[in-house]
């Protein structure tokens, strides 16, 4: 069945199967920055915004994006490339297989909180699994980035 | 998971029909555990576009349709008023917020999950269930139900109370499902208690919050003697992240201090 | 040193964040048969009877492959240097499932629906047989886990299928027995670690095709491309120079992708259909089909006297390797090897026993790998004895702990799969990784717990580690660098990124060597058509070996390029000097992009090219203190991580900021250990633990505060005074927390992981 969203600004059409997860629907399309890690909506890496919220499209219907929608981190390029540079000056980044994710997640909580406290990020972004860094680099990164973005 | 045939209806009633033609027809509400519960479906009927989504507030009572996210009640002003934010603080616990944008109320609660963090903070809250097309009971009576109900969940209705509240649940991980989890509910002194993922799903321990609630004096022998009655009166079980021993040790220890705060 | 031990930013961080395509799936062909496999139901059985007569019938399947179908040729997937010090002891496919996810056949269809719908439609009928599920019970047992003739060792390993043993080993140094029997105090305590699963956020994934000319190209996610093309050569009996194998960028290994995974069955498909394959394990997958850390149970005998002086260790040890035998030895010996010589001053010490087969999971690689086990043990067993003798647990290990100048003979005696090399501890800070450590920590405010509320208390504990720089005389490392027209450089490089930095690390080293800046080297790493061979990122070798390699090529092209300057500047190579950027001697000077254009456009014209290449003659053990503080609820004994502090001595840091990652991410992924991540079976063999939702990893939330700092040493075996940094952290966390729960509410843990319920049932014990 046919499915038609707006992708990163631009209109699409996909053709689904009934039943197929939105990550397998961008990735088959060629939006590859969207991972597919647990499948099992417990890691966060395939994090996407669905108007404007941030969601965990292993788990998330393709048909449900119908007139809706979607953003991945091909479409916040700049927004990324700058966070980057936060991430690097923590040495944050390590694999990187949940950094577009967590990119994704944390332009949503710039979205919706206004000055938000430590734990505030935190419980913004800990479904969002990293098995390198052991987190803090990252948090600290996201604090510095936030705070610069204020 | 392997889906025939996907249906988003218009109204209740298609998808109600939908629902009866099958037994393998299935609804979708969050669908975050679908694929890990139904390998295959005839037909998915995605209740998406019901209008479901709303938390009305209904003079004493606040109604919240079964499509309302976790996340939309997490932020919710009336919700974070309700009972101290009873179901705010069990909620924001809920794995993250990617999650909680899709998870929804009626799946969590038509799931009947036995570790649902859900469950325990609306038994102590009395929440009321409304089915389509016509039942109406209570969410104790819904747990105890045997067999599955052929009904489609649009509504839970919540008294609207203003008491204390205490809300624990014991985890590994900070989005971990509970190993056990406790709610308790203060009104004018009187309490209603939960406890969850012992690891059957959530249930009122009554008898203890009788004791408390006839006691002339709350003291601390009173709350330590209900704590000891709960677990008495709860069947807890070892599963393969607790044993039975353990799992009363924490359901004693946080309903004491649940009972300690919420009536100090 | 202007760019090695500077904050450099990653050479490759934007790009990931941007999610440019670079992982294995992201680089798979669009038209990709789907590949997928069978697994077994059982923990152990014979296949009687496999009819795929059905699945090859549906629409859409391409292939499907059993036992009966793949070459019979014993290999072992574990991904080391040839010859492999592990038994070759797996087949392709095989009559025989020997635990639950276990290869029974391979289908190949147009898409992941189909070659799920065939997989079922494949009849097998299988003989159920007793499996065995506890590894205490493997040696000796009249059950054969591997009963088939045809597999075999490649040197003496102690292999003994007969008797379940995939391996074993014995050394002694002096007379443990004499030792401890005229120590004053002896104790004698056993300990249990569990499996860990590495849970690298990427699946192992893997993809092949044919090029255009005919020769097989497999991208794969691992840590160990030479390997793999050398032990798929070997499995298919394929001519190796006919297969590429391509590494992309990896999305965490941990070890986990050292071994061989899903790449038989797509070289298979594309080798057997011509078109390109593709292969992503599920998660389950993952959990149930590639490999968890060695579970060991390990006997610790310490003799002291009444003064604090160790006399003599004693450890044996006993580790189930599960189904296969990957690294069963190396990761064995590693227990000993890396562990034991912490405690260098010793009379006498002992270690052995054996590696055997179960119908679980097969053990494999994973970070620490061995160390961990064995430091868990120590680590513990030190505490027990400070607590014996009456002495504050800082001050008994800062009396008998190994220090520079030392050595161990356990050096020489114990390396991985073969003989080790003696070496002297050229740099050791461990005094003051521990003096540092307490300090940070405020050790002698907490020690050993202090009171903070009703029913809340905070206690200390610590734990020291060691690790090595690469396995001597084994891993080798090369790296070529070229110049180009304008000046700047290709560095090829081996060894293999997976997440770690080591593109960025290997990069800095040749920028600082040429005097250049980071974006003038150009890193193209791990692709066996295209680069010089590396054994690829494992045993804590990238920067130490890899690193020398690029090093030594580095300092060659310099020479080559100060050679070429002194041509155009009709001068004397030693009169002229260089900066990186401008040659000059006397008046006359030139740039390095002016004379590399007239090398390759106009005058003097060749090309420049230079390779380095480097074996350990030893491994500089990396030290580390590691002190934790929790926060105990003493009436249900759950505990809060509060603060992790590290003290590390890895040598120089190549780059300080991503040093302090491998770190911290060690740290946390020992903590997990330490604390509550466990794989799990019922009681068939089965993996409860297979999903994100049944096996947990620490988030965000779940760990305070980490301090990570280094102390100041220079290696001078090393590139630029660098050691390893990769395991060091991962090591020290669950003995830490051991000693901080006995600390807290004086009961021990003995096996891992310390969670709030086996706190309270020790205490009930004890009371």
């Amino acid at each position: 069945m046919k499915v038609s969203f707006i992708l990163n600004g631009k209109p699409l059409t996909v053709d689904v199967a009934p039943g197929e997860y939105l990550v397998d629907t961008l990735r088959n399309n060629h939006v590859l920055s969207v991972k597919k890690a647990c499948n099992e909506s417990s890691c966060g890496a395939c994090s996407v915004l669905v108007d404007d919220k941030v969601i965990l499209s292993c788990s998330y219907l393709t048909q449900r994006v119908e007139g809706k929608k979607v953003l991945t981190v091909e479409g916040i390029q700049k927004e990324a490339d700058e966070l980057s540079d936060y991430f690097s000056d923590q040495g944050a980044d390590q694999c990187g297989f949940c950094n577009t994710g967590l990119a994704l997640t944390i332009h949503a909580l710039r979205k919706e909180l206004k000055n938000p406290t430590d734990e505030d990020i935190k419980n913004f972004v800990v479904a969002n699994l990293c098995r390198c860094t052991g987190y803090q680099a990252q948090f600290l990164a996201i604090k510095n980035y936030l705070e610069a973005k204020k | 998971m392997e889906v025939a045939h996907y249906l988003k209806p218009k109204t209740l009633k298609e998808a109600y029909d939908a629902l009866l033609q099958s037994p393998r027809n299935v609804l979708l509400a969050g669908g975050l555990w679908l694929k890990r519960s139904t390998p295959s479906v005839e037909t998915l009927i995605d209740l998406d576009e019901l209008g479901l989504d709303k938390i009305e507030d209904e003079g004493d009572y606040v109604k919240i349709g079964a499509m309302t996210t976790l996340r939309q009640l997490e932020l919710d002003p009336l919700i974070k008023n309700l009972q101290e934010g009873l179901i705010v603080k069990a909620i924001s616990q809920i794995v993250g917020v990617a999650f909680r944008n899709s998870a929804t109320i009626g799946g969590s609660v038509a799931g009947r999950y036995s570790f649902s963090d859900i469950l325990t903070p609306l038994l102590v809250l009395d929440a009321k269930l409304v089915f389509y097309p016509k039942e109406e009971m209570s969410l104790q009576d819904f747990l105890n139900l045997k067999g599955k109900l052929n009904s489609i969940l649009t509504h839970i209705v919540i008294k609207k109370t203003r008491g204390l509240s205490f809300f624990k649940k014991v985890k590994i991980t900070a989005i971990d499902f509970p190993i056990l989890n406790v709610a308790i509910s203060e009104e004018n002194k009187k309490v209603k208690i939960a406890v969850g993922s012992r690891p059957a799903v959530s249930a009122l321990a009554q008898r203890a919050a009788k004791l408390v609630n006839n006691a002339s004096e709350i003291t601390d022998a009173i709350c330590k003697e209900a704590s000891q009655i709960a677990v008495e009166e709860l069947i807890f079980n070892s599963s393969v992240t607790a044993s039975e021993e353990y799992r009363k040790l924490l359901a004693k220890t946080y309903i004491y201090r649940g009972l300690k705060e919420v009536l100090k | 040193m202007k760019i090695v031990n500077k904050k450099t930013p990653s050479i490759d961080g934007k790009g990931i964040m941007k999610g440019r395509p670079y992982f294995t799936d992201d680089l798979a062909e669009p038209n990709s048969l789907v590949v997928k496999v069978l697994r077994s139901p059982h923990a152990f059985a014979r296949i009687t009877k496999i009819d795929v007569t059905k699945a090859k019938e549906l629409e859409g399947v391409e292939l499907v492959l059993t036992h009966h179908d793949v070459p019979r040729r014993a290999f072992t997937r574990a991904g080391q240097g040839y010859p492999e010090p592990s038994p070759r002891d797996k087949f392709i496919l095989d009559e025989y499932v020997r635990y639950v996810g276990d290869e029974v056949a391979c289908v190949a269809a147009v898409n992941e629906t189909i070659a799920n719908k065939a997989l079922k439609l494949i009849e097998v009928q299988y003989e159920i047989l007793e499996p065995i599920l506890d590894f205490e019970k493997a040696l000796g047992n009249k059950v054969l886990v591997h009963p088939e003739e045809d597999i075999y060792e490649m040197f003496p390993i102690g292999f003994d299928p007969k008797n379940n043993v995939a391996a074993s080993y014995e050394m002694e140094v002096g007379d443990v027995e004499k030792e401890l029997a005229a120590s004053d105090v002896v104790i004698d305590e056993t300990f249990y670690t569990q499996a860990q699963a590495h849970v690298m956020l990427e699946p192992h994934s893997t993809n092949a095709r044919l090029d255009y000319q005919e020769r097989l190209v497999i991208y794969s996610s691992t840590q160990t491309p030479f390997h793999v093309r050398r032990i798929l050569s070997q499995a298919l009996d394929y001519p190796l120079s006919k297969i590429r194998l391509i590494k992309p960028r990896v999305g965490g290994g941990f070890g986990g992708k050292q071994a061989v995974h899903g790449e038989f069955f797509v070289a298979l498909t594309t080798l057997k259909t011509g078109k390109p394959a593709k292969m992503v394990y599920t998660r389950q997958e993952v959990f149930e089909s590639s490999y968890t850390r060695h579970p060991m149970r390990i006997r610790m005998r310490i003799g002291a006297n009444k003064d604090g002086k160790i006399k003599a260790i004693d450890c044996h040890s006993l580790s189930d390797t599960g189904a296969y035998g990957e690294h069963s030895l190396t990761v064995y010996m590693v227990t000993g090897s890396k562990v034991l010589p912490l405690y260098n001053k010793v009379d006498a010490v002992r270690f052995g026993g054996h590696v055997v087969y179960t119908n679980h999971v097969s053990a494999g690689a994973y970070r620490g790998y061995g160390a961990i086990q064995g430091n868990f043990a120590l680590e513990s067993a030190i505490d027990i004895l400070a607590r014996k003798l009456d002495f504050d647990p800082l001050e008994l290990r800062r009396m008998n702990m190994i220090d520079e100048g030392e050595t161990s003979p356990i050096f020489e005696i114990m390396g991985e799969g073969t003989k080790g090399t003696a070496m002297d501890m050229e740099t050791c800070k461990l005094q003051y990784c521990l003096k540092r450590g307490a300090e940070l920590i405020n050790w002698k405010e907490k020690y050993p717990y202090v009171q903070v509320g009703p029913h809340t208390i905070r206690s200390v504990g610590m734990a020291l580690a060691m690790q090595g720089s690469g396995i001597p005389i084994i891993d080798m490392g090369a790296a070529t660098i070229k110049l180009n027209d304008d000046g700047f450089y290709n560095l090829m490089v081996g060894a293999t990124e997976i997440g770690q930095g080591s593109d960025t690390v290997l990069t800095q080293i040749a920028a600082e060597a040429l005097m250049t800046t980071v974006d003038k080297v150009i890193i193209y790493s791990s692709d066996t058509d295209l680069t010089p061979f590396d054994v690829g990122a494992y045993a804590s070798s990238t920067t130490y070996i890899s690193g020398n390699a690029v090093l030594n090529a580095a300092n060659k092209m310099k020479a080559m390029v100060i050679k070429e300057a002194a041509y155009f500047l009709d001068a004397d190579e030693k009169d002229v000097s260089f900066d990186g950027t401008t040659f000059k001697s006397n008046d006359k000077e030139i740039t390095l992009s002016d004379m590399a254009n007239k090398l390759y456009y106009s005058e003097n014209q060749h090309q420049l090219t230079a390779t380095g290449s480097y074996v350990g003659q030893k491994s500089p053990p990396p030290f580390m203190a590691g002190f934790v503080e929790i926060e105990m609820d003493i009436d249900t004994y759950e505990y809060k991580i509060l603060n992790y502090v590290s003290v590390v001595d890895c040598g120089t840091t190549i780059n300080p900021m991503l040093a302090k990652g491998q770190v911290e991410g060690g740290v946390v992924q020992g903590l997990g250990m330490a604390c509550f991540e466990e794989v799990k079976y019922n009681k068939r063999g089965k993996l409860l633990s297979n999903s994100l939702l049944d096996y947990k990893i620490p988030t965000m939330l779940d760990i305070e505060k980490l301090t990570t700092e280094f102390a100041e040493s220079y290696e001078e075996s090393g590139p630029y005074g660098a050691k390893s940094v990769g395991e060091i952290g991962i090591d020290s966390p669950p003995a830490a927390i051991a000693n901080a729960v006995n600390n807290a509410v004086g009961v021990r843990i003995y096996d891992l992981p310390v969670t709030p319920e086996k706190i309270y049932h020790a205490l009930k014990a004890k009371k």
